[in-house]
């Protein structure tokens, strides 16, 4: 009997450190995680460095050939100069796309100023990994209501979906069940962004039209569409393109500009 | 008296586990994925206070979740009062004894919950059916509540009969025979 319990007791303190392991290592970086490559790569490194030194030698000792060397060297040159000079007519393209979309800032921040804002901290998260609730400490004594739109500094974070004297339900844009109306601020297409279960920091991009021209790191804003959310609020960057063999089925995923995890202060626009 | 002061203090238990699942697992995760310790603990009181207080706190303790923080009333607390009715059933039917039982109740009643908890959320709010994604985070979850169902379950176990005791009197023994 007694060495039973013992055995229970080590079972315990077996299955602890198990489970700490576990957290630690799947919430390591992978920075961090790079250990291991760093490690192999130092091992291969120099024996393939070595063999394309002498690859490079046998290759490049043949004077027959030394015309075309410079020739290949030419084009190399030139093909770089072509790939530089698109990279900058693009950058061009880019900047010329935000010249006037800060314009428009600036007069959406006049606009801003006649919304008041009401701040709050963020007391209560959600306990499912299903849905992902927030609980503000500001309620309708603050003159917060339903449907109101959650902001914080660094972009859209949601809306009430409840209130009471002293605190408000924010359904965030990442819950699965949120969906977003939304243009691309540079070609001003609309595409809608809904909240997947796969992760706190990605959205979903769909019913993107099959002419438009999706560009990775382009921002999505609100469009103003649906009535709860305001135009022009930043929801995030156009982090990967996903093509599928119908171009109507293809998406995009996008990463929010708030981070969710460190969510701590947000602004309730009062409309 | 007794009886109301047990469900009294199973509330608190309640309350103190929900601020443990809100404060501290909500930042201790595995790959993310939280465990759900509000399962286990309706399971556990199905299973030593017997069915019918299993249905009504696992319903009571759903109503509560759903009102801070869910969307809608009604479906935390369905499927925790399921949770603790199969508490009941479990109870009848196997022994507390192995831990082996407890293991696959615990997996049991977390599939259950959770399948019901997102079944609802796709038809209710539209939700797009990830069936991949879905299933990696139930496992994760499931083994999750698994390794803390093996830490907690000596001391529930021992506080759990002594409950069992009180509400169901001496005669317990009677139904093994």
């Amino acid at each position: 009997m007694r060495k039973n319990k013992k055995n229970g007791i080590v079972g315990i303190i077996i299955t602890i450190i198990i489970l700490i392991v576990i957290v630690m290592i799947s919430n390591t970086n992978n920075g961090e995680a790079s250990f291991i490559e760093k490690a192999c790569n130092a091992i291969v490194m120099p024996i393939q460095n070595a063999f394309i030194n002498i690859k490079n030698r046998v290759t490049g000792n043949s004077s027959f050939f030394s015309d075309l060397d410079t020739l290949k060297a030419e084009n190399e040159s030139l093909k770089q100069a072509n790939s530089d000079l698109q990279q900058q007519v693009r950058e061009l393209e880019i900047i010329k796309a935000e010249n006037e979309t800060l314009k428009e800032y600036a007069n959406l921040k006049d606009k801003y100023t006649e919304f008041t804002t009401v701040p709050g901290y963020v007391i209560n998260k959600d306990i499912s990994n299903y849905s992902d609730n927030i609980i503000i400490n500001v309620g309708s004594d603050d003159g917060v209501g339903k449907d109101m739109t959650v902001i914080s500094d660094k972009g859209l974070v949601g809306h009430v979906i409840s209130v009471t004297n002293n605190t408000a339900k924010v359904q965030t844009i990442v819950d699965p069940s949120s969906t977003v109306s939304s243009t691309i601020s540079t070609s001003k297409d609309p595409i809608v962004v809904k909240g997947t279960l796969e992760s706190d920091k990605e959205l979903r991009a769909t019913y993107i039209s099959t002419d438009v021209n999706l560009v990775q790191g382009d921002n999505v804003e609100t469009s103003g569409l649906g009535g709860i959310y305001p135009k022009g609020i930043l929801v995030g960057t156009i982090k990967q393109v996903v093509n599928t063999k119908n171009l109507v089925d293809r998406y995009a995923i996008v990463e929010t500009a708030v981070d969710f995890n460190k969510l701590e202060t947000v602004l309730v626009i009062q409309q | 008296m007794k009886k109301a002061l047990i469900q009294i203090m199973l509330f608190i238990t309640f309350i103190a586990i929900y601020m443990l699942q809100v404060g501290f697992f909500s930042n201790f995760t595995i790959a993310g994925v939280k465990p759900n310790l509000i399962v286990i603990l309706t399971l556990f009181i199905g299973l030593f206070a017997g069915q019918n207080i299993g249905t009504i706190l696992g319903m009571i303790f759903g109503i509560y979740i759903d009102i801070v923080i869910g969307k809608t009333v009604g479906i935390s607390g369905v499927m925790l009062g399921i949770v603790g009715f199969l508490g009941g059933y479990f109870d009848k039917n196997f022994s507390k004894e192995s831990r082996i039982a407890i293991i696959i109740m615990v997996i049991g009643s977390t599939i259950i919950y959770e399948i019901g908890e997102y079944i609802f959320n796709i038809l209710n709010y539209a939700v797009t059916p990830e069936i991949n994604i879905f299933s990696r985070i139930l496992l994760i979850e499931t083994i999750y509540n698994v390794l803390i169902t093996i830490i907690i379950y000596p001391i529930f176990q021992k506080v759990g009969y002594r409950i069992e005791e009180n509400i169901k009197g001496r005669n317990i023994l009677t139904r093994y025979f």
